[in-house]
């Protein structure tokens, strides 16, 4: 999922960083000092996170929980994976530094994405707990399933073409399907965490959870 | 008269004969392996053997190889595959001393290394080659920074 320095056009890393710093400066706008804590709590679960691999034949992925991000933090999400994956690039090596603005446009606004879809559960009355599982679901399987899709298509349309142009599609592909089982998982995840929020701390999910 | 003349070329030839028969004699007997002459070429060469893994410790098996030479680093000066263990190989050209560029590459995924062909310096493109040790110690250290920002901003909002 995190595209690596050296992997894409000089132009395309440039355009990753001025959609990150747009997006970085609407989301961080209004923010309140009362959503620290909770949006670094979550940064330090996003950095470990990639960290976790899950074999998924013939490949393995690792999980993202930029969708749990959106979910959960909402307009923070995006500066909260912007840290992530900075330090996911410098300890891991994970990503990479050129490439930070692609990874946490890539990953960042489909996050915000998930935020939305979490909302639409206000359609179905607030303190549905039924409608909070489903859209939390949604919003984190959608979340990650979008990044996958524009890491899709930023790495087809890239392919040099000195490579086996063919090969390397193919193994894109691949690696995106793997992500199909990982979305379940992660929607479910995200379901159970917001579940498990509302009943024992519901000031954390903030005031789109009420 | 005639016979003298004869009997003398005879002699002649004889002695001529007996004489290249004793240069044969001598050069079969100082040098028995002329007939089996061997020949020794030498090209001394730089071979560089490379081995691509993912993080999680699989192997980068059937990655796209892509080896750029010093003087262009724009087209590959060779591209190639790892095998099953993720194993590579390639002789670099002595006469392009300078560093060379290795990419691996497989699903959008891989890294490149850069290698000092002339010199004896390889050196690896990425942040750093840790150990897990080193970078659990590392991740814990950041983990806890993030812990702390919580707890700081829990605090002021406390008071």
């Amino acid at each position: 999922m995190h595209i690596p320095d050296g992997i894409l056009p000089a132009a395309v890393t440039v355009a990753g960083y001025a959609t990150a710093a747009g997006a970085t400066a609407l989301t961080i706008r209004n923010y309140r000092r009362e959503d620290i804590p909770r949006a670094s709590l979550l940064t330090a679960a996003f950095f470990v996170a990639s960290w976790i691999h899950i074999p998924i034949p013939p490949t393995s992925v690792h999980l993202v929980l930029n969708g749990l991000m959106g979910v959960v933090l909402g307009p923070m999400a995006f500066p909260a994976i912007l840290i992530g994956l900075f330090f996911q690039a410098v300890i891991f090596q994970h990503g990479g530094l050129t490439s930070l603005g692609v990874n946490a446009t890539m990953m960042g606004l489909p996050a915000l994405l998930g935020y939305g879809i979490f909302q639409l559960r206000r359609l179905f009355g607030n303190g549905n707990r039924t409608s909070t599982a489903v859209f939390a679901f949604l919003g984190g399987a959608l979340g990650l399933g979008v990044a996958a899709l524009i890491a899709l298509i930023l790495l087809v349309t890239t392919i040099p073409t000195y490579m086996d142009v063919a090969a390397e599609r193919a193994s894109i592909i691949t690696l995106t399907l793997a992500h199909a089982p990982l979305m379940i998982i992660e929607g479910i995840f995200t379901a159970l965490v917001v579940l498990f929020l509302l009943r024992v701390k519901p000031e954390m999910l903030g005031d789109h959870a009420s | 008269m005639n016979r003298i003349m004869n009997c003398g070329r005879e002699n002649r030839l004889r002695a001529a004969l007996v004489s290249l028969g004793v240069i044969a004699l001598l050069l079969i007997s100082t040098s028995p392996a002329y007939a089996h002459g061997a020949k020794i070429e030498h090209r001394v060469s730089t071979t560089i053997d490379i081995i691509a893994t993912y993080d999680s410790g699989e192997p980068m098996a059937k990655a796209q190889v892509s080896v750029f030479a010093p003087h262009d680093p724009q087209t590959p000066w060779l591209t190639g595959m790892c095998d099953a263990e993720g194993k590579f190989s390639l002789s670099p050209d002595p006469a392009l001393p300078g560093t060379w560029d290795i990419q691996v590459r497989q699903a959008g995924h891989g890294d490149i290394i850069h290698v000092d062909v002339g010199g004896d310096r390889a050196t690896a493109g990425g942040a750093g080659n840790f150990s897990a040790v080193q970078i659990v110690v590392m991740a814990a250290c950041v983990v806890w920074g993030f812990i702390g920002t919580a707890l700081y901003f829990s605090k002021r909002r406390a008071d």
